[in-house]
């Protein structure tokens, strides 16, 4: 029910928006910011990118105000355009410009989590290491299967959500998320 | 006498187990092979999630495959992402405002070379270019002239003739009662 009502207020939100309602746009901001940029942050593995590229679709949403239509779920819209613009970004090869800050950014997190667990030494380098290990998996993922299994994995949406901002058929959605998640089974196996 | 029955009762029971979880094994895995990952992630519903646990609670293959399901997906939780920057919001509205004070012609064309969602007009217009592609090359070639044609079949007629003609001279020569 709740979930509902916020779906609701998205749409009402937005077409405030379209009515030139800034606070409105504000709020979807503060809402949808934080899914977004981990969003992308894990499909590009890079966090300046992944902030750009969060900044550009939060910009195309509110380019397109004044054509919106509440015909979907406002988050779908959402992640169809993070999605294509997360794919477009890897296709276009500039996966391996960002890739040199990939160590400095993995740092600086495995430093903040230190920091708040106050964790031992052998387990701040187990950490470092399963992690390394599950951002790999990920990685190395097809950007179509990896963008599936983020969404289904971490942002939690339903398969019909997944298929729109995939722009394919729900059972091709099934399909593409039984194979990444059976190939990562098999490569973090050894973490269990 | 009844120490045989035991035994026997024992191994028809660990045979229809075996049995049982044979062919019940491929059954949920193959009719929906998501409904496990379903299982997994908590989205299927209370009698849906019973049936599944009733399932692997006697097939083997299924049983793995849900531990080592919810293994990858404890793994997974350990990805966790960076902290927003404080300067995303700044950042946005500074492009939107870019955005707001650009030309209109300037903010006409992002809206069409940069629309929200991917709109597949390249398709049409790939088809297009291929018909006008094909038109074009078709009326490029230069169709050869009839009259030009009519001539050139009544060369070769011409020489089919004489050749007949030299055959039927040699044939005369040939033949003794003409050289007489």
């Amino acid at each position: 029910m709740e979930a509902v009502a916020a779906l609701e207020r998205d749409a009402e939100l937005m077409l405030r928006v379209r009515q030139g309602d800034t606070a409105s746009f504000a709020l979807l901001l503060d809402r949808h910011r934080v899914p977004v940029v981990h969003f992308l942050y894990r499909m590009i593995q890079n966090q300046a990118v992944s902030e750009e590229l969060a900044q550009e679709v939060f910009l195309r949403v509110y380019r397109s105000r004044e054509r919106y239509e509440p015909t979907a779920k406002f988050t779908t819209w959402l992640f169809r355009i993070a999605t294509h613009l997360a794919l477009n970004w890897i296709r276009d090869g500039r996966k391996e410009k960002g890739q040199e800050s990939l160590d400095e950014d993995l740092i600086e997190g495995m430093e903040r989590q230190v920091a708040a667990k106050q964790l031992t030494v052998e387990q701040e380098m187990l950490n470092e290491v399963k992690l390394r290990e599950v951002r790999d998996a990920i990685r190395m993922l097809p950007a179509k299967q990896r963008a599936a299994v983020l969404m289904h994995k971490y942002e939690e949406l339903e398969y019909s959500q997944i298929a729109k901002a995939l722009n394919c058929s729900e059972s091709a959605v099934k399909s593409l998320l039984f194979r990444a998640y059976e190939t990562l089974r098999a490569r973090l196996a050894h973490m269990a | 006498m009844k120490r045989c029955a035991r035994v026997w009762l024992t191994w028809h029971n660990t045979v229809v187990l075996l049995t049982r979880e044979r062919t019940m094994m491929c059954e949920t895995n193959n009719k929906n092979k998501n409904v496990l990952i379903d299982y997994c992630s908590g989205a299927l519903n209370e009698a849906q999630a019973r049936e599944v646990e009733q399932h692997i609670a006697i097939c083997g293959e299924c049983r793995r495959t849900v531990e080592a399901q919810n293994e990858l997906w404890r793994a997974l939780d350990q990805f966790a992402p960076p902290q927003v920057s404080v300067r995303f919001n700044a950042g946005l509205y500074a492009r939107i405002a870019e955005e707001d004070c650009a030309p209109l012609w300037k903010r006409w064309m992002r809206r069409v070379f940069e629309p929200a969602v991917p709109v597949a007009i390249w398709k049409p217009a790939v088809s297009l270019a291929a018909v006008c592609a094909v038109l074009t090359f078709g009326l490029m070639v230069r169709i050869p002239n009839r009259a030009e044609n009519v001539q050139q079949i009544r060369a070769e007629h011409a020489v089919d003739i004489e050749q007949v003609a030299d055959a039927l001279d040699d044939l005369e020569l040939l033949t003794p009662g003409s050289a007489m």
